[in-house]
């Protein structure tokens, strides 16, 4: 081998490990869900008191990495069906034409833009929401806990449930049933 | 009219005490009946937090008439009275008070039961005491009303005992609670 072509390819092989290097250092860790112990509630209002609901059925695409927010991404899909409220006639409603519609729109989706760092391990995800057709930024402020083996994202998101549609005809009161909805979640994420 | 009871009569606080729960169940029978009528809905969801709100204030009432009772002499039966009717009447008092009380407490545990927390009249939310239970709801909701026909019959008792005082025995019994003179 000539001496330029060594140096060739040790220039070539340098640059390839410096790239590797880059990339496993800059690309954000992609985690599996752990759906046993992760949770994705609300909390609503009815005649002046809060209620707790959860989603029986969500999957979460986590690549996070708090030291490469440019390269984390989240994309959150919820089964509008599987609300849980602890209450068959009140789901049955919630399902419904007037609130979720979940035969129209069996799917909430959530998807982050970006991330913004709020000192230590706290963020916020800027992203959108589309809920029964409707897509809207939802900020969500959330920590980010390491836990050997994986990590944990807990959180919340506030949001205005008639922004979306979720509430025609009589369920556009909002003396009764309030229009502010707290959306609750805590994550528990493998490393793959 | 004198605050306190004496010997013959009920004072005003006692009087404005009873004619107080007595308006507001009246009112508990006429909401529970018309948000039963209704599918779920905002109507029905604002008709059941007055219904709670209501029971709520009425728990509360009845105990500010025991606390009352305790600093205040209780007026006498009139004289001749069977021992059987007295007997009777204290049970019928006595029975009254345990479901002014217990009626709408485990309505407010029903709502819990059913995830539907209790606000009274939106001012403080009040805790649930048992967690969300299709089991234990409609154990709850029978019960409250069961408690709720008890109460009604004996409450309708205890109307005619003081009709049949008043218009047959033309005794004192009905008079005393009511702010007009005494025979």
């Amino acid at each position: 081998m000539s001496t330029a072509l060594r140096r060739h390819a040790l220039h070539a092989l340098f640059a390839s490990a410096a790239v590797l290097t880059a990339m496993l250092a800059y690309a954000a860790t992609q985690w599996s869900l752990q759906p046993a112990t992760s949770q994705l509630g609300f909390i609503g209002e009815q005649a002046g008191a809060k209620f707790e609901g959860r989603f029986e059925k969500f999957t979460a695409d986590i690549r996070f990495d708090p030291n490469a927010l440019d390269t984390s991404a989240f994309d959150i899909k919820i089964d509008t069906a599987s609300v849980n409220t602890r209450d068959a006639e009140r789901d049955g409603i919630i399902r419904g034409a007037d609130l979720f519609n979940v035969k129209g729109f069996p799917q909430a989706h959530y998807v982050t833009d970006s991330f913004t760092a709020r000192g230590g391990n706290k963020f916020t995800a800027n992203g959108k929401l589309t809920l029964r057709g409707v897509t809207r930024p939802v900020p969500i402020e959330f920590t980010f806990e390491s836990a050997t083996g994986g990590a944990w994202l807990k959180g919340s998101a506030k949001l205005k449930r008639l922004d979306f549609g979720v509430g025609q005809g009589d369920w556009k009161d909002t003396a009764t049933v309030g229009n502010d909805v707290q959306v609750t979640f805590a994550l528990q994420l493998k490393g793959n | 009219m004198q605050l306190k009871n004496d010997a013959t009569r009920y004072g005003l606080v006692a009087q404005v005490l009873h004619w107080a729960v007595v308006a507001l169940i009246i009112l508990q029978f006429v909401l529970a009946n018309r948000a039963d009528a209704l599918p779920l809905s905002p109507a029905k969801i604002s008709l059941l937090a007055t219904h709670k709100s209501i029971g709520i204030t009425l728990m509360a009432l009845v105990v500010l008439r025991l606390i009352w009772r305790g600093f205040n002499v209780v007026p006498r039966d009139p004289p001749g009275i069977p021992r059987w009717q007295q007997l009777a009447a204290r049970a019928t008092h006595l029975a009254l008070y345990a479901l002014l009380l217990a009626t709408p407490l485990v309505g407010w545990l029903m709502s819990s039961a059913r995830n539907f927390p209790v606000s009274w009249f939106g001012v403080v939310t009040l805790p649930d005491f048992i967690e969300p239970s299709t089991t234990a709801f409609e154990a709850l909701q029978s019960a409250h009303g069961f408690m709720a026909q008890t109460l009604l019959v004996l409450a309708l008792l205890h109307v005619a005992a003081a009709l049949k005082h008043h218009f047959i025995d033309r005794d004192n019994v009905l008079r005393r609670m009511l702010p007009v003179k005494l025979k």
